[in-house]
């Protein structure tokens, strides 16, 4: 047992090491290119914030809307929901008739959760 | 190296080629352009970018919306005043290596509106043009022989020595002045580091 | 559509103390335009298009016009005393007739299909009096025109909800379409294959006389 887990370890680490390094090889290649190569010529100018052409004013920053943190929340609280589920699926015949019941008290729940809030609106996107 | 032991190894399967060519020839046939239409010959632009004339067989596959992405602006159609300070700047956003197509008789000199209060009389008082495809507006075959002309001319360019383009040396500027709109004209008429207006004596 | 001259009279019923002038166009095929005295200017416009036989509904085209001022030179004769003597002398009198500027509105009338009528509107003077009412609260279109106008004449309309300069950019300060304005030098000449083309052209015309 411990000599396919320590077999299956060393796979893993090699193949670790070569992920890496192929995504970062050509990056310190690309670094090395820049530096024998090509000068950094920074300029404010280079770096401004694009709009097309026009000179922008102000900040880019803007106030989010509480729009997208409702919807955050809601799908977090029913992917956490789903990952309780999936044990739960998986050791599905194993277990007593009780724990069926213990479940759909918990989906039930998190249901009525759901349900309230569609209720108050809070699913329209304004 | 010697090109009887070149071929000798490309017959064994081992290519030799110079780091120049081989960073040559990846950025001769991968400009993506900036298309910049702003008149008539965008509609050509667009013509030799489809399917009959097909621009992508040439490596410019994507036009970029982003002049961040781009390394070649095409300018097509006649450079107004007043949209003059927006073509430099956004050169100026385009990373090096870039590259300026004066794409028809408007972006070149200002064309058949060149008495117009509002013409600039040719895209390269203010920018570095490396190719002029004359025409009004050129045939889609044009800007393709454009194209062509632009990748030879990628083609030539050294990687190190005196002879290296604008890019690689030191001290050459990257961004150019970006034209002010004054009272009565663009302020400076022209960039006098980029163009010069040419001495001619008009024999009567 | 009726005439041009019943026009103007309903015109002058519906609308008291409006001062009209019909004038001529003298290109054939072209209609006569009317010419509305700035104060009642809208009120005309509103007339023409509520009128249930008109309906111009629609303003296709408003364009503007630069009169400069016309100066004519005169010969008249003039009574002098030369030594003592009444003698008759040629003196050139200049007489200098203000120009204006115009705003032409062409209307239409997509409801009946009839038209156009054109509508003439001039301002005081070149330079100080160039105010002139806006129709674009009755007609939408005259918005981008109005302001283009602007731009390239000078006319300030007033009652226009955005009046700025259109293709020219704000801070530019001349007017380009006036007859009068002066462009940059920046009109390099290039040598072209024309040259030639002319010199050899030359050679087969006789040089032009001076006026003497």
């Amino acid at each position: 047992m411990t000599g396919s887990i320590g077999h299956t370890l060393q796979f893993l680490t090699v193949f670790l090491v070569i992920a890496v390094s192929f995504s970062l090889i050509p990056i310190l290649l690309a670094r090395i290119w820049a530096k024998a190569f090509s000068p950094a010529k920074p300029s404010s100018r280079k770096n401004a914030i694009y709009e097309c052409g026009l000179e922008s004013k102000g900040d880019a920053w803007i106030q989010y809307q509480s729009q997208y943190y409702v919807y955050a929340i809601l799908f977090l609280v029913f992917d956490v929901e789903s990952i309780f589920l999936i044990p739960f699926g998986v050791a599905f015949l194993e277990l007593p008739p009780g724990a069926v019941v213990a479940m759909l008290v918990f989906v039930l729940l998190l249901f009525e959760g759901l349900v309230w809030a569609w209720m108050k609106g809070v699913l329209n996107w304004k | 190296m010697d090109e009887r032991l070149r071929s000798e190894l490309s017959r064994q399967g081992v290519v030799a080629i110079k780091l120049e060519t081989l960073y040559n020839w990846g950025r001769k046939n991968s400009l993506w352009p900036l298309g910049f239409g702003l008149a008539c010959c965008a509609i050509e632009m667009i013509a030799a970018s489809m399917a009959r004339f097909d621009l992508s067989r040439f490596g410019a596959e994507v036009f970029r919306p982003s002049p961040r992405q781009a390394d070649l602006m095409i300018v097509a159609g006649t450079v107004t005043k007043k949209m003059a300070p927006q073509v430099v700047r956004l050169y100026n956003q385009m990373p090096e290596p870039k590259y300026v197509i004066a794409m028809g008789a408007c972006a070149i000199s200002g064309g058949p509106f060149k008495q117009g209060y509002n013409v600039l009389k040719g895209i390269d008082r203010y920018l570095p043009v490396d190719v002029h495809i004359p025409g009004c507006p050129p045939k889609p075959e044009a800007v393709i022989q454009g194209l062509m002309l632009l990748q030879d001319l990628i083609d030539g360019q050294k990687l190190t020595g005196p002879g290296r383009p604008r890019f690689l040396k030191k001290g050459e500027p990257s961004d150019f002045e970006v034209p002010i709109e004054g009272a009565h004209d663009l302020v400076p008429p022209y960039n006098a580091a980029v163009w010069r207006p040419c001495k001619i004596t008009i024999d009567e | 559509m009726e005439s041009i001259e019943q026009i103007k009279l309903r015109i002058e019923q519906a609308i008291p103390g409006v001062i009209l002038e019909i004038i001529a166009n003298g290109s054939p095929g072209n209609p006569a335009s009317i010419r509305v005295d700035p104060e009642h200017a809208l009120a005309v416009a509103r007339f023409l298009k509520d009128d249930g036989q008109l309906r111009l509904d629609y303003a296709s085209n408003v364009t503007g016009v630069d009169w400069p001022d016309k100066v004519a030179q005169q010969t008249v004769k003039v009574l002098k005393m030369v030594d003592g003597v009444e003698k008759e002398f040629d003196a050139k009198v200049e007489t200098r007739e203000p120009g204006f500027l115009e705003a032409v509105y062409h209307l239409y009338s997509m409801e009946l299909k009839h038209g156009p009528l054109v509508l003439r509107m001039r301002t005081g003077d070149r330079a100080g009096q160039t105010h002139l009412p806006s129709l674009t609260p009755l007609y939408r279109s005259a918005d981008f025109q109005e302001r283009e106008i602007y731009d390239l004449y000078g006319i300030i309309f007033d009652g226009h909800p955005d009046l700025r300069r259109l293709l020219m950019w704000e801070g530019f300060e001349d007017h380009p379409m006036r007859k009068d304005y002066a462009e940059p030098d920046d009109y390099e000449f290039e040598p072209t294959a024309h040259n030639q083309v002319l010199a050899k052209a030359r050679r087969h015309y006789p040089p032009k006389a001076s006026n003497g």
